[in-house]
């Protein structure tokens, strides 16, 4: 509904030639809800690897690094995507995009590799499950972010 | 044996990159034409696009970390 309102502004904003200016709101608006969630999930690598503690040494970073393999890239694509110049000409946006995509996706794969070759002993169920546990829970918080999306 | 586990690890990568790629593209080709059929939408097919392209990947990033633990860890 709130979205909905939103189109509503940004085809009325084109029609007074303040389309720019509803499209930025709008931008900064996303990438603080994206942030929020970044932070929400960031709280919930903290609270899991305290927990693992109590298990052992190793579970608890392993879990850490789990956490870690999914924020980094994931923060890395949200603010190369959302923030800096905003852009308002469709092929732009859409080569901004994926060049983040792109550069998320060889993020991931050098952390993996990086932390597969130097971190010994390692839980790989601890460290999967996190990451796995995240990325869920990443498609939860962002269906629930937007009402819209979810008639689409 | 170990023949067998780069033949995994080299599926496991090609399948997940395959399927990265042709979900994203799809959604930019989409993208792309709900731009060209209402520009004035531009902003919220944008947000739209971000939030799913965000969601297509997971899969296959699941699969290339295990990949790599099979290849460095195995």
């Amino acid at each position: 509904m709130e979205n909905h309102e939103e189109s509503r502004q940004v085809v009325h904003g084109t029609v007074h030639g303040v389309r720019s200016t509803s499209a930025d709101k709008q931008n900064k608006r996303l990438a603080l809800q994206f942030f929020r969630i970044l932070f929400i999930q960031t709280a919930m690598v903290s609270l899991l690897s305290i927990l693992g503690l109590l298990n052992s040494l190793v579970t608890a970073y392993s879990i850490l690094l789990g956490g870690m393999l999914y924020l980094l890239p994931n923060i890395y694509f949200t603010a190369r995507a959302l923030l800096g110049k905003q852009l308002h000409e469709p092929k732009q946006i859409l080569a901004r995009i994926y060049v983040s995509e792109l550069g998320k996706m060889l993020l991931a794969v050098a952390l993996f590799s990086v932390t597969f070759m130097l971190v010994h002993p390692l839980s790989p169920f601890s460290l999967f499950g996190t990451y796995i546990l995240l990325q869920i829970s990443g498609w939860y918080l962002q269906f629930g972010l937007n009402n819209r999306f979810q008639k689409l | 044996m170990a023949e067998l586990l780069f033949v995994a690890v080299a599926l496991l990568l090609g399948l997940s990159a395959l399927a990265g790629a042709l979900g994203v593209s799809l959604l930019g080709g989409k993208f792309l034409e709900g731009a060209a059929r209402q520009p004035e939408l531009v902003p919220l097919l944008r947000s739209q696009f971000f939030i799913v392209v965000g969601l297509v990947d997971a899969i296959p990033m699941i699969g290339v970390g295990m990949a790599l633990y099979m290849l460095f860890a195995g």
